[in-house]
C-alpha cells in the first residue's frame, strides 16, 4: 500500500461483543484496518464471521464496544445519534443488496433523499441529483419510478443516490446479490469506472468474481481479519 | 428550520399516499368537532333566546305571587296559601321607598276567536299604564288603555304577535272584533313579537292584554293574579326585601308565622337557567371528549401501522443521514396533517348545516375565525398528543435492524 495515500478510516484494535442471554457473542475481535483514498477494498468472509458488523461500524451505523474509529481524523467510537447521522450522510454513501429505494419516489427523488439531510438549498439538491443520475447514465430515467426500472438500473439509482452527497467511502453490501449476471457485471464495471475516477469503494461479497474485482482483499473469519492483502 | 419544513413535507407525502386510510381515521374528529361546534353554537344560541325571555320579565320588575318561580317547589305548602289581593298594593305604594311603579296582574287562559279561527289564549288583566312597566314587549301599533277605559271597564285588548298573525293573516288588527270566553272585545293595541320563550309560560306571544277591572266583571273563572312592582335594577335585592316586609304587614302576620306569598324576579330563573345550561354544556363536551379521545386512539393506531409499514424506510434514511429528530418530525406531522384534515371536515360539516338550518329558523350560530383558530390548535394538540409515541418508536428503531426489516 502506498503510504503517500490519504488515510481516510483508522480502526484501531476494535471490538464488538454481543450478550445474547448468557452467551457472550464476539462478532469482531480486536480488528485494526486502514483504509485509504481511493482504495478499491472486497470484504469477504462466511456468514457469521462478522463482515457485516465491521460493515456496520465502518458506515458508522454502529459503535463498536471497544478500541478507537477515526473518520478523517474525527473521533467516531464515541460520537452520538445526530452526530453519527451527519457523519453518514456526508462521508459515505450506501449501496444495498436489496437497492432500498422508495417505491413510490421517481429515481430523481430517490436520489434526492440524503440531499434533504443535509444543508442543500433545492436548487442545488436538484442539481446534484441530476448530475448524479447522468454519472450512471440514467438521465432519461429521471421521472421513472422503480418499478418501471429493471434490476440493474435500479441499483444504479441506488448508487447515484450514494454519489449524490460526494461521499468520502462508498459501502456496498452484496450489490450484485440480487441482480442477474449480465446486470451484475454492468454494476462491477461500474465500481471499476468509479475507482478510476478517484472514490473509495469497499465492497462486503461472498462472490469469488466480485472479489477479484477489487484491488485489496479483506478476508474475515470468527471476528478477525485473517487476510488483508 | 429549513430542515423542519423538509421533514414536515416527507410527512404530507406520506398523507397523500395514504388518502383512504387518511380520511377514515379523521373521521372520529370530524364528529368530534361536530359535536363540539353545535354544542357550542346551541349553547350560545339558547342563551341568546333566554336573553330575549328575561327582557320580558325585566330586571326591574318584582312579581309577587302565591307561588315562588322555583322548579323544585313543595306544591302542598304553597296551593292553601291566600290569594294576592290588590289591597295589598296600597301598602306598597304607601310604605315602599324603593318600588317606583305598581300594578296586578290577572292570569287566566280562555279561548279566544276572531271569525272561524279560534285558539287558547293567555289572558292578563292589567292597570292601566302597565305599557309603561313592559320592558321587552313593547307597543307597535295602536295604542295602550287609558285610565278612562280602565275606569268604564271597557272590553278592549291589546294583542300578542301570535294572535294577530294566526287571527288577522298579518293584515292591520286595530279596530278589529274579537271574541273572549264569547265576550266581544276591541283590539286597540299590538305588542312587539318576541319568538318562543325558555322560561315558564312557553311563547310570550300567545298573550291577551286587558283592563284588570274589565277581566274581573268578565272574566271570574280559575287562574291567579300577581303584583308587578317596578324598581330600579341596582336596588333589587334589597327592593325584595322590602316588598317582603310590606306584604307581612299587608297580611298582617305575626312575627312567628312563615310568609305565605312569594317575593319573585326573574334572577331566580338566571340561576336555574345556568344550572341547564351547564347541563347541556356538559353533556355535549362529554360527548366531544369520549369521541376526541376515540379518535386520538384512532391516529395513534394509523401512526403504528404507518411506522411499521415503513421500517424499511425509517432504516434506509436514517442510513442516508436523517437524526433521530428529523424521523420524529416527520410522523409527527403525518399525525398533526391527519387530524387537520378530520378537524377542517368537521368545520366544514357544521359550516354547511348552519347555511341549511338557517334557512328554515334563524338560529343564531357564531361561525367565526376564532372557531376555526380553536379546532385548529385542538388538532394540533389531538396530532402530537396522538402521535407522538409512534414517532418516538420509528424516531428510536436502529437503522440496521429497520433495513433488515421485510
Amino acid at each position: 500500500m502506498p503510504k503517500s495515500k490519504k488515510e481516510i478510516i483508522a480502526i484501531d484494535s476494535i471490538s464488538k461483543i454481543y450478550h445474547l442471554g448468557n452467551n457472550v457473542v464476539k462478532a469482531l475481535d480486536d480488528v485494526s484496518i486502514s483504509i485509504y483514498e481511493n482504495d478499491f477494498i472486497s470484504i469477504m468472509g462466511p456468514s457469521g464471521s462478522g463482515k457485516s458488523t465491521l460493515m456496520n461500524i465502518i458506515g458508522c451505523l454502529d459503535v463498536p464496544t471497544k478500541g478507537v474509529y477515526k473518520f478523517n481524523n474525527e473521533l467516531i467510537s464515541d460520537m452520538n445519534d445526530s452526530q453519527l447521522a451527519n457523519i453518514r450522510n456526508e462521508k459515505i454513501g450506501f449501496v444495498f443488496q436489496t437497492f432500498n429505494l422508495l417505491p413510490k419516489l421517481t429515481s430523481l427523488q430517490n436520489v434526492e433523499v440524503p440531499l434533504i439531510y443535509s444543508s442543500l438549498g433545492r436548487k442545488e439538491r436538484l442539481q446534484r441529483s441530476e448530475e448524479a443520475l447522468s454519472i450512471v447514465g440514467l438521465s432519461d430515467r429521471m421521472t421513472h419510478k422503480p418499478n418501471e426500472l429493471s434490476g440493474g438500473q435500479r441499483q444504479r439509482v441506488a448508487i447515484a443516490r450514494a454519489l449524490a452527497n460526494k461521499p468520502s467511502i462508498i459501502l456496498a453490501d452484496e450489490p450484485t446479490g440480487n441482480l442477474d449476471s449480465k446486470s451484475g457485471v454492468e454494476i462491477l464495471n461500474f465500481f471499476d469506472e468509479l475507482h478510476k475516477a478517484g472514490n473509495t469503494l469497499i465492497i462486503v461479497t461472498h462472490e469469488e468474481s466480485v472479489a477479484k474485482r477489487a484491488k485489496r482483499r479483506v478476508e474475515l473469519f470468527d471476528g478477525k481479519i485473517v487476510i488483508d492483502e | 428550520m429549513n430542515s423542519l419544513f423538509k421533514n414536515i413535507l416527507i410527512g404530507l407525502a406520506a398523507v397523500r399516499a395514504n388518502l383512504t386510510r387518511v380520511i377514515l381515521t379523521s373521521l372520529g374528529l370530524t364528529i368530534g368537532i361536530f359535536t363540539v361546534s353545535i354544542v357550542t353554537a346551541g349553547v350560545s344560541s339558547i342563551d341568546k333566546e333566554f336573553d330575549k325571555s328575561m327582557e320580558y320579565y325585566g330586571n326591574d320588575k318584582i312579581y309577587v305571587g302565591t307561588w315562588p318561580w322555583s322548579f323544585d317547589f313543595d306544591w302542598w305548602q304553597y296551593r292553601n296559601r291566600p290569594k294576592i289581593s290588590e289591597d295589598s298594593l296600597e301598602y306598597i305604594t304607601k310604605y315602599s321607598t324603593y318600588i317606583s311603579d305598581v300594578s296586578i296582574k290577572k292570569n287566566t287562559w280562555t279561548r279566544g276567536s276572531f271569525g272561524n279561527k279560534a285558539s287558547w289564549l293567555q289572558l292578563n288583566g292589567v292597570y292601566p299604564g302597565y305599557d309603561e312597566m313592559l320592558s321587552g314587549t313593547k307597543i307597535v301599533n295602536g295604542r295602550f288603555f287609558s285610565q278612562n277605559e280602565w275606569d268604564l271597564q271597557r272590553r278592549v285588548v291589546i294583542v300578542g304577535g301570535t294572535v294577530r298573525d294566526g287571527f288577522f293573516d298579518g293584515e292591520d288588527p286595530i279596530g278589529k272584533k274579537i271574541r273572549l270566553n264569547n265576550v266581544t272585545f276591541e283590539v286597540i293595541g299590538e305588542l312587539k313579537k318576541q319568538g318562543m320563550g325558555m322560561v315558564p309560560g312557553g311563547t310570550l306571544d300567545n298573550l291577551v292584554i286587558m283592563p284588570s277591572s274589565t277581566f274581573s266583571r268578565i272574566l271570574t273563572r280559575w287562574g291567579f293574579d300577581e303584583l308587578v312592582l317596578k324598581t330600579k335594577p341596582e336596588d333589587m335585592s334589597k327592593a325584595k326585601e322590602e316588598v317582603g316586609m310590606i306584604m307581612r304587614l299587608a297580611r298582617k302576620l305575626k312575627p312567628d308565622q312563615d310568609d305565605n306569598f312569594s317575593v319573585n324576579s326573574a334572577d331566580a330563573y338566571q340561576d336555574q337557567f345556568d344550572a341547564i345550561k351547564i347541563a347541556i354544556a356538559g353533556m355535549g363536551f362529554l360527548v366531544t371528549g369520549i369521541s376526541l379521545v376515540v379518535s386520538a386512539i384512532g391516529i395513534m393506531n394509523v401512526m403504528f401501522v404507518s411506522v411499521r409499514e415503513r421500517t424499511r424506510e425509517i432504516g434506509l434514511r436514517k442510513a442516508m443521514g436523517a437524526t433521530s429528530n428529523n424521523i420524529l418530525i416527520q410522523f409527527l406531522s403525518e399525525a398533526v396533517a391527519i387530524s387537520i384534515i378530520g378537524g377542517s371536515t368537521g368545520i366544514i360539516l357544521v359550516k354547511l348545516i348552519t347555511m341549511a338550518l338557517s334557512a328554515f329558523s334563524p338560529l343564531p350560530i357564531d361561525f367565526d375565525i376564532l372557531l376555526i383558530f380553536y379546532t385548529f390548535m385542538i388538532c394540533v394538540f389531538i396530532g402530537v398528543s396522538a402521535g407522538m409515541v409512534p414517532a418516538r418508536t420509528a424516531a428510536n428503531l436502529n437503522p440496521i435492524d429497520a433495513l433488515r426489516h421485510e
